[in-house]
């Protein structure tokens, strides 16, 4: 265990974990609002991920942009992010949507067993990712140079850059407007309303299918949102980037308690923050199962997650 | 009529629940439909409200034909019911379960006149509008759910049981809470196992027994009726 080298990166890794963790957090939304509202886990949530990091990308090229094209100065950089979060944003939420239309609704009015939702979630999924691989090739794509890191000021000697302030303001951003909408509009009130008693809401006059497909559209805005920030903070990405992230987000959602939207933010924060943590005491190979043992540690404690399950309870 | 329903039969999976039951509403009336547990009482609202889809019979509601209408379109058209029960949403205030009753209106203030007006009929409710629901006694939660219902501006009022499971006190003074809604105008179609209470305050009544009605009549004749007083209301 090396705790020199904890101690030593410590503020570079807590930085660099929360904003990997905000777009956990947004990645995670989508799993804990549908299966708020229909106790489904939609594994093809990953692939809508997947779909707006090439959305952003497709988006820029449309406008003449490349990951060879110079960086534009600040005006129209900031034009290129909002149009390209948009593009991506659109891209995730049209596919989350035919995914609902697709592979759930035919099996819902046909009140289908749970596990036939299971096996349609993981056929979307392959079927996408592999849509998606024959298209590109199975080649990465590279982003445009948008944005270049700099530094914008330093906490404990580590380099806080605009790119991560960027990250972390979009994701906080829209989980706030998110939680607002739920717990605020009316139509919110429906999709609470549903997720606690289906029957009694369809007597107040909600319209399940409505609700569900806002939750699908809802999910996979966020998840286009998360799709151009992991854009630009890897550079680029390729038709398999929605496996390893989703698994992550997906623990990430169990681990705030699924279903509650604020356990999604704070499952995805301590995700992205003990994924660095563990790295540096016990190094790199260990990354990837941190989420599995931490998932497993807290599940033992709290079963329903750190917050606790429900759409409905979203304001306890 | 406001309400009519011809010859409905519903079926549980491979269990028939009802075996084309027929009766009516008439505009401004409180008709009670009373009958012994699994008579098929709520059955017969679920048919109505459209929880459950009918096997074959028609139901029509202000002159229009809604046996096939999805459920959430029969509370636009002026039909709501109030769930049997603990129906409420336990997660949402007081407050936020009777703005869900009025999910379907835009108008914003009709909805703060009728939400004044539910808080006169309930005071309790509004006492208690930014508790969460789930932590209402049982007599508030009845009262809710009458509430809410109210919201919607129904011009038929389905109740399930209002009375279950509550002390003698309280359930007078639901029934003469559902009595002075009546007077202000909202018809109302009442299941109840409480007969006499029931019969006591309605119109008129039909009397369910295993899926078919077998008597029907005004209040008053019900409660006179020698096999009603034997069977449901306790007078041998």
């Amino acid at each position: 265990m090396n705790v020199h080298a904890f101690l030593h990166n410590f503020w570079e890794n807590t930085i660099s974990g929360l904003a990997q963790g905000a777009i956990y957090a947004l990645f995670a939304l989508g799993y804990t609002l549908v299966y708020g509202v229909l106790r489904l886990i939609n594994f093809a949530h990953s692939e809508v991920f997947m779909l707006g990091t090439f959305g952003a990308i497709i988006t820029w090229q449309a406008l003449g942009l490349d990951q060879d094209s110079p960086t534009p100065s600040f005006g129209p950089v900031v034009l290129y992010l909002i149009v390209g979060l948009a593009g991506a944003m659109v891209f995730s939420a049209v596919t989350a949507t035919i995914v609902e239309r697709v592979a759930y609704r035919p099996l819902r009015k046909r009140n289908a067993p749970v596990l036939a939702f299971l096996i349609s979630a993981i056929g979307a999924s392959v079927v996408l990712s592999e849509l998606v691989g024959v298209l590109s090739r199975r080649k990465p794509r590279g982003v445009p140079r948008l944005v270049q890191p700099e530094a914008v000021f330093t906490i404990g000697g580590a380099e806080v850059t605009n790119l991560t302030i960027g990250i972390l303001v979009v994701a906080f951003g829209l989980m706030f407007a998110l939680d607002r909408f739920i717990n605020r509009s009316r139509l919110g009130r429906g999709v609470r309303a549903v997720a606690q008693d289906p029957n009694t809401a369809a007597l107040m006059g909600v319209n399940k299918d409505r609700v569900i497909m806002l939750i699908f559209i809802l999910g996979g805005l966020m998840a286009g949102a998360a799709a151009l920030l992991y854009d630009l903070k890897i550079g680029g990405t390729d038709f398999f980037a929605g496996f390893d992230l989703g698994i992550k987000a997906f623990a990430a959602a169990v681990l705030g308690g699924i279903g509650n939207l604020r356990g999604a933010l704070v499952g995805g924060l301590i995700l992205g923050i003990l994924e660095p943590y563990t790295s540096s005491l016990f190094g790199t190979q260990w990354t990837a199962v941190t989420a599995f043992v931490v998932l497993i540690i807290i599940l033992l404690f709290r079963p329903n997650g750190i917050l606790g399950e429900s759409l409905g309870r979203a304001r306890a | 009529m406001l309400l009519e329903i011809s010859d409905v039969s519903l079926l549980y999976g491979r269990i028939q629940a009802l075996h084309g039951i027929s009766l009516g509403v008439d505009e401004g009336e409180i008709v009670a439909l009373i009958g012994a547990n699994g008579a098929g009482k709520s059955t017969t609202m679920r048919a109505i409200s459209g929880i459950r889809p009918v096997a074959s019979g028609r139901i029509r509601f202000n002159g229009d034909d809604i046996t096939k209408l999805r459920a959430d379109l029969r509370v636009v058209r002026g039909l709501c019911q109030a769930p049997e029960g603990r129906g409420i949403f336990p997660g949402m205030t007081v407050l936020e379960n009777l703005e869900m009753g009025a999910y379907t209106r835009r108008d914003r203030a009709g909805i703060a006149a009728d939400l004044e007006r539910v808080f006169g009929l309930f005071p309790r409710l509004a006492e208690r509008r930014k508790q969460v629901g789930g932590t209402l006694s049982g007599g508030e939660q009845q009262m809710l759910t009458i509430g809410r219902a109210l919201m919607s501006q129904p011009k038929l009022l389905l109740l399930d049981e209002p009375s279950m499971g509550l002390a003698p006190m309280l359930i007078q003074q639901i029934f003469s809470i559902i009595s002075e809604i009546n007077s202000q105008g909202t018809t109302i179609l009442l299941v109840e196992q409480n007969a006499q209470q029931a019969l006591a305050r309605a119109d008129r009544g039909y009397v369910l027994e295993t899926g078919r009605i077998v008597k029907s009549g005004t209040g008053t004749e019900l409660l006179h009726d020698p096999a009603v007083k034997e069977a449901y209301l306790g007078v041998a």
